[in-house]
Protein backbone atom coordinates (compact mmCIF):
# COMPACT_ATOMS: atom_id res chain seq x y z
CA UNK A 1 0.00 0.00 0.00
CA UNK A 2 1.34 3.44 -0.77
CA UNK A 3 2.59 5.62 2.04
CA UNK A 4 -0.32 8.07 2.06
CA UNK A 5 -2.88 5.27 2.32
CA UNK A 6 -0.81 3.76 5.12
CA UNK A 7 -0.89 7.10 6.93
CA UNK A 8 -4.66 7.30 6.50
CA UNK A 9 -5.04 3.75 7.84
CA UNK A 10 -2.84 4.61 10.80
CA UNK A 11 -4.96 7.66 11.66
CA UNK A 12 -8.11 5.55 11.57
CA UNK A 13 -6.42 2.98 13.76
CA UNK A 14 -5.50 5.63 16.34
CA UNK A 15 -9.13 6.76 16.36
CA UNK A 16 -10.30 3.18 16.80
CA UNK A 17 -7.94 2.52 19.70
CA UNK A 18 -9.02 5.79 21.37
CA UNK A 19 -12.74 5.10 21.30
CA UNK A 20 -12.29 1.44 22.16
CA UNK A 21 -10.20 2.47 25.15
CA UNK A 22 -12.79 4.89 26.50
CA UNK A 23 -15.70 2.59 25.73
CA UNK A 24 -14.18 -0.46 27.39
CA UNK A 25 -13.02 1.40 30.48
CA UNK A 26 -16.37 3.08 30.88
CA UNK A 27 -18.25 -0.17 30.48
CA UNK A 28 -16.10 -2.33 32.72
CA UNK A 29 -15.12 0.09 35.50
CA UNK A 30 -16.06 -1.13 39.02
CA UNK A 31 -18.58 1.08 40.90
CA UNK A 32 -17.14 3.99 42.93
CA UNK A 33 -18.45 5.78 46.04
CA UNK A 34 -19.73 9.27 45.00
CA UNK A 35 -20.83 10.89 48.29
CA UNK A 36 -20.76 10.02 52.01
CA UNK A 37 -24.60 10.04 52.06
CA UNK A 38 -24.89 6.93 49.97
CA UNK A 39 -23.80 3.57 51.27
CA UNK A 40 -20.62 1.93 50.12
CA UNK A 41 -21.33 0.06 46.85
CA UNK A 42 -21.27 -3.72 47.16
CA UNK A 43 -17.74 -4.71 46.36
CA UNK A 44 -18.02 -7.71 44.03
CA UNK A 45 -14.58 -9.23 43.94
CA UNK A 46 -15.15 -10.87 40.58
CA UNK A 47 -12.23 -12.19 38.63
CA UNK A 48 -12.09 -9.16 36.32
CA UNK A 49 -11.02 -6.91 39.17
CA UNK A 50 -7.52 -8.22 38.76
CA UNK A 51 -7.62 -8.03 34.97
CA UNK A 52 -9.23 -4.65 35.04
CA UNK A 53 -6.26 -2.96 36.64
CA UNK A 54 -4.19 -4.03 33.63
CA UNK A 55 -6.58 -2.67 30.98
CA UNK A 56 -5.71 1.04 31.15
CA UNK A 57 -2.00 0.23 30.99
CA UNK A 58 -2.36 -2.07 27.99
CA UNK A 59 -4.67 0.25 26.10
CA UNK A 60 -2.62 3.37 26.64
CA UNK A 61 0.47 1.45 25.59
CA UNK A 62 -1.33 0.49 22.35
CA UNK A 63 -2.33 4.13 21.79
CA UNK A 64 1.19 5.43 22.26
CA UNK A 65 2.57 2.69 20.01
CA UNK A 66 0.11 3.64 17.26
CA UNK A 67 1.09 7.31 17.59
CA UNK A 68 4.79 6.42 17.34
CA UNK A 69 4.05 4.33 14.25
CA UNK A 70 2.34 7.36 12.71
CA UNK A 71 5.41 9.51 13.38
CA UNK A 72 7.64 6.88 11.80
CA UNK A 73 5.43 6.84 8.69
CA UNK A 74 5.51 10.65 8.49
CA UNK A 75 9.30 10.53 8.63
CA UNK A 76 9.25 8.08 5.71
CA UNK A 77 7.33 10.46 3.42
CA UNK A 78 9.37 11.08 0.24
CA UNK A 79 8.67 14.81 -0.08
CA UNK A 80 11.83 15.58 -2.02
CA UNK A 81 10.65 18.19 -4.51
CA UNK A 82 10.22 21.78 -3.39
CA UNK A 83 6.72 22.42 -4.70
CA UNK A 84 4.31 22.12 -7.56
CA UNK A 85 6.23 24.29 -10.05
CA UNK A 86 9.41 22.27 -9.64
CA UNK A 87 7.49 19.08 -10.34
CA UNK A 88 5.74 20.54 -13.39
CA UNK A 89 9.06 21.80 -14.76
CA UNK A 90 10.60 18.35 -14.32
CA UNK A 91 7.61 16.76 -16.07
CA UNK A 92 8.04 19.13 -19.05
CA UNK A 93 11.77 18.31 -19.24
CA UNK A 94 11.12 14.59 -19.10
CA UNK A 95 8.43 14.85 -21.77
CA UNK A 96 10.74 16.62 -24.22
CA UNK A 97 13.53 14.12 -23.53
CA UNK A 98 11.05 11.28 -24.01
CA UNK A 99 10.00 12.72 -27.38
CA UNK A 100 13.63 13.03 -28.55
CA UNK A 101 14.49 9.47 -27.50
CA UNK A 102 11.25 8.26 -29.10
CA UNK A 103 12.18 9.80 -32.43
CA UNK A 104 15.64 8.27 -32.16
CA UNK A 105 14.06 4.88 -31.56
CA UNK A 106 11.74 5.38 -34.53
CA UNK A 107 14.66 6.17 -36.85
CA UNK A 108 16.65 3.14 -35.67
CA UNK A 109 13.61 0.92 -36.15
CA UNK A 110 13.01 2.13 -39.70
CA UNK A 111 16.65 1.67 -40.66
CA UNK A 112 16.70 -1.82 -39.14
CA UNK A 113 13.51 -2.80 -40.96
CA UNK A 114 14.91 -1.54 -44.26
CA UNK A 115 18.07 -3.57 -43.78
CA UNK A 116 16.00 -6.61 -42.85
CA UNK A 117 14.02 -6.30 -46.09
CA UNK A 118 17.19 -6.01 -48.11
CA UNK A 119 18.72 -9.07 -46.51
CA UNK A 120 15.53 -11.06 -46.99
CA UNK A 121 15.40 -10.07 -50.67
CA UNK A 122 19.04 -11.01 -51.25
CA UNK A 123 18.58 -14.28 -49.38
CA UNK A 124 15.58 -15.29 -51.46
CA UNK A 125 17.51 -14.49 -54.66
CA UNK A 126 20.49 -16.54 -53.50
CA UNK A 127 18.20 -19.42 -52.55
CA UNK A 128 16.50 -19.27 -55.95
CA UNK A 129 19.84 -19.35 -57.71
CA UNK A 130 20.98 -22.30 -55.66
CA UNK A 131 17.86 -24.28 -56.35
CA UNK A 132 17.85 -23.27 -60.06
CA UNK A 133 14.21 -22.44 -60.02
CA UNK A 134 12.71 -21.80 -63.41
CA UNK A 135 9.44 -19.90 -63.71
CA UNK A 136 6.74 -22.04 -65.32
CA UNK A 137 5.96 -20.40 -68.70
CA UNK B 1 -43.65 -15.26 -10.39
CA UNK B 2 -43.69 -12.28 -12.76
CA UNK B 3 -40.65 -10.02 -12.56
CA UNK B 4 -40.25 -6.60 -14.10
CA UNK B 5 -38.85 -6.66 -17.62
CA UNK B 6 -35.64 -4.79 -18.40
CA UNK B 7 -36.16 -1.28 -19.81
CA UNK B 8 -36.24 -1.23 -23.61
CA UNK B 9 -33.20 0.03 -25.52
CA UNK B 10 -33.20 3.78 -26.29
CA UNK B 11 -35.37 4.45 -29.37
CA UNK B 12 -32.65 6.13 -31.47
CA UNK B 13 -31.14 2.81 -32.46
CA UNK B 14 -33.15 3.15 -35.71
CA UNK B 15 -30.90 6.01 -36.79
CA UNK B 16 -27.96 3.59 -37.08
CA UNK B 17 -29.62 1.26 -39.60
CA UNK B 18 -27.17 1.94 -42.45
CA UNK B 19 -24.06 2.30 -40.31
CA UNK B 20 -22.20 -0.56 -41.98
CA UNK B 21 -22.69 0.85 -45.45
CA UNK B 22 -22.19 4.50 -44.65
CA UNK B 23 -20.74 5.42 -41.23
CA UNK B 24 -21.55 9.10 -41.82
CA UNK B 25 -25.31 8.57 -42.09
CA UNK B 26 -25.66 8.10 -38.33
CA UNK B 27 -25.49 10.95 -35.80
CA UNK B 28 -22.23 11.73 -33.97
CA UNK B 29 -21.91 10.67 -30.30
CA UNK B 30 -22.79 13.52 -27.89
CA UNK B 31 -19.83 15.72 -26.82
CA UNK B 32 -18.43 15.31 -23.27
CA UNK B 33 -20.28 17.28 -20.61
CA UNK B 34 -18.56 20.23 -18.96
CA UNK B 35 -19.42 21.91 -15.71
CA UNK B 36 -22.08 20.46 -13.43
CA UNK B 37 -24.59 17.80 -14.37
CA UNK B 38 -27.50 16.03 -12.70
CA UNK B 39 -27.45 12.24 -12.40
CA UNK B 40 -30.33 10.35 -10.69
CA UNK B 41 -31.38 13.51 -8.91
CA UNK B 42 -27.91 14.30 -7.55
CA UNK B 43 -25.64 17.14 -8.60
CA UNK B 44 -22.16 16.24 -9.75
CA UNK B 45 -19.33 18.35 -11.01
CA UNK B 46 -16.71 17.52 -13.61
CA UNK B 47 -14.12 19.71 -11.92
CA UNK B 48 -12.56 17.31 -9.37
CA UNK B 49 -10.72 19.50 -6.91
CA UNK B 50 -10.39 18.92 -3.16
CA UNK B 51 -12.68 21.46 -1.40
CA UNK B 52 -10.81 23.46 1.21
CA UNK B 53 -11.70 23.04 4.85
CA UNK B 54 -13.51 26.37 5.14
CA UNK B 55 -15.90 25.30 2.37
CA UNK B 56 -16.85 22.31 4.50
CA UNK B 57 -17.33 24.49 7.56
CA UNK B 58 -14.35 23.07 9.44
CA UNK B 59 -11.75 25.24 11.20
CA UNK B 60 -8.25 24.87 9.76
CA UNK B 61 -5.67 24.24 12.46
CA UNK B 62 -2.48 24.27 10.39
CA UNK B 63 -1.18 27.53 8.87
CA UNK B 64 -2.31 28.42 5.37
CA UNK B 65 0.11 29.48 2.69
CA UNK B 66 1.60 28.40 -0.63
CA UNK B 67 4.09 25.81 0.61
CA UNK B 68 3.10 23.80 3.65
CA UNK B 69 5.72 21.72 5.46
CA UNK B 70 3.63 18.57 5.55
CA UNK B 71 5.86 16.51 7.80
CA UNK B 72 6.07 19.20 10.48
CA UNK B 73 2.32 19.88 10.42
CA UNK B 74 1.43 16.19 10.54
CA UNK B 75 3.72 15.63 13.51
CA UNK B 76 2.41 18.63 15.45
CA UNK B 77 -1.20 17.60 14.77
CA UNK B 78 -0.37 14.12 16.06
CA UNK B 79 0.98 15.61 19.31
CA UNK B 80 -2.12 17.80 19.66
CA UNK B 81 -4.25 14.70 19.19
CA UNK B 82 -2.48 12.81 21.94
CA UNK B 83 -2.81 15.78 24.32
CA UNK B 84 -6.52 16.07 23.60
CA UNK B 85 -7.09 12.38 24.24
CA UNK B 86 -5.32 12.77 27.58
CA UNK B 87 -7.47 15.82 28.36
CA UNK B 88 -10.61 13.83 27.53
CA UNK B 89 -9.65 11.09 29.94
CA UNK B 90 -9.04 13.70 32.68
CA UNK B 91 -12.40 15.36 32.00
CA UNK B 92 -14.16 12.01 32.21
CA UNK B 93 -12.65 11.41 35.63
CA UNK B 94 -13.37 14.82 37.12
CA UNK B 95 -16.23 16.54 35.27
CA UNK B 96 -17.89 13.79 33.18
CA UNK B 97 -20.70 15.96 31.88
CA UNK B 98 -18.33 18.19 29.89
CA UNK B 99 -17.09 15.60 27.47
CA UNK B 100 -18.82 17.06 24.41
CA UNK B 101 -16.44 19.97 23.86
CA UNK B 102 -13.39 17.72 24.11
CA UNK B 103 -14.85 15.14 21.72
CA UNK B 104 -15.56 17.94 19.23
CA UNK B 105 -11.94 19.10 19.46
CA UNK B 106 -10.67 15.58 18.84
CA UNK B 107 -12.87 15.15 15.76
CA UNK B 108 -11.69 18.55 14.49
CA UNK B 109 -8.09 17.38 14.71
CA UNK B 110 -8.95 14.19 12.83
CA UNK B 111 -10.66 16.17 10.07
CA UNK B 112 -7.59 18.39 9.71
CA UNK B 113 -5.30 15.36 9.57
CA UNK B 114 -7.32 13.72 6.82
CA UNK B 115 -7.55 16.95 4.86
CA UNK B 116 -3.75 17.36 4.98
CA UNK B 117 -3.28 13.83 3.69
CA UNK B 118 -5.81 14.35 0.91
CA UNK B 119 -4.01 17.48 -0.22
CA UNK B 120 -0.85 15.38 -0.58
CA UNK B 121 -2.49 13.24 -3.27
CA UNK B 122 -1.92 15.63 -6.24
CA UNK B 123 1.75 15.78 -5.26
CA UNK B 124 1.83 11.99 -5.23
CA UNK B 125 0.18 11.86 -8.66
CA UNK B 126 2.81 14.18 -10.14
CA UNK B 127 5.63 12.21 -8.53
CA UNK B 128 4.21 8.97 -9.97
CA UNK B 129 4.06 10.60 -13.41
CA UNK B 130 7.70 11.68 -13.12
CA UNK B 131 8.70 8.16 -12.13
CA UNK B 132 6.80 6.59 -15.05
CA UNK B 133 8.37 9.03 -17.54
CA UNK B 134 11.84 8.25 -16.23
CA UNK B 135 11.23 4.51 -16.55
CA UNK B 136 9.93 4.95 -20.09
CA UNK B 137 12.94 7.00 -21.14
CA UNK B 138 15.25 4.37 -19.70
CA UNK B 139 13.44 1.56 -21.56
CA UNK B 140 13.51 3.48 -24.85
CA UNK B 141 17.23 4.17 -24.54
CA UNK B 142 17.81 0.49 -23.83
CA UNK B 143 15.81 -0.45 -26.93
CA UNK B 144 17.84 1.96 -29.09
CA UNK B 145 21.07 0.41 -27.80
CA UNK B 146 19.77 -3.10 -28.48
CA UNK B 147 18.77 -2.29 -32.06
CA UNK B 148 22.14 -0.63 -32.76
CA UNK B 149 24.00 -3.64 -31.44
CA UNK B 150 21.95 -6.09 -33.47
CA UNK B 151 22.40 -4.10 -36.66
CA UNK B 152 26.15 -3.99 -36.17
CA UNK B 153 26.16 -7.71 -35.45
CA UNK B 154 24.21 -8.38 -38.64
CA UNK B 155 26.57 -6.24 -40.72
CA UNK B 156 29.55 -8.07 -39.27
CA UNK B 157 28.11 -11.47 -40.09
CA UNK B 158 27.22 -10.43 -43.62
CA UNK B 159 30.79 -9.25 -44.19
CA UNK B 160 32.09 -12.53 -42.75
CA UNK B 161 29.89 -14.60 -44.99
CA UNK B 162 30.92 -12.46 -47.97
CA UNK B 163 34.54 -13.19 -47.13
CA UNK B 164 33.81 -16.92 -46.85
CA UNK B 165 31.95 -16.96 -50.16
CA UNK B 166 34.73 -15.14 -51.99
CA UNK B 167 37.30 -17.46 -50.54
CA UNK B 168 35.55 -20.43 -52.16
Amino acid sequence: MDIISQLQEQINQIAGIAFNTFGTLQRDAPPVRLSPNYPEPPANPTEDAANFAEQPKLMSAALVKAAKQFDALVAALPLAEGGEEAQLKRIAELQSENDAVGQDLQRQLEAAEKELKQVQELFSQAADNCLNLKKPN
Amino acid sequence: MATAAYPPPPPYYRLYKDYLQNPNSAPEPPPPIEGTYICFGGNYTTDDVLPSLEEQGVRQLYPKGPNIDFKKELRSLNRELQLHILELSDVLVERPSQYARRVEDISLIFKNLHHLLNSLRPHQARATLIHILELQIQRRKQAVEDIKRRREEAQRRLKESLGTLEGQ
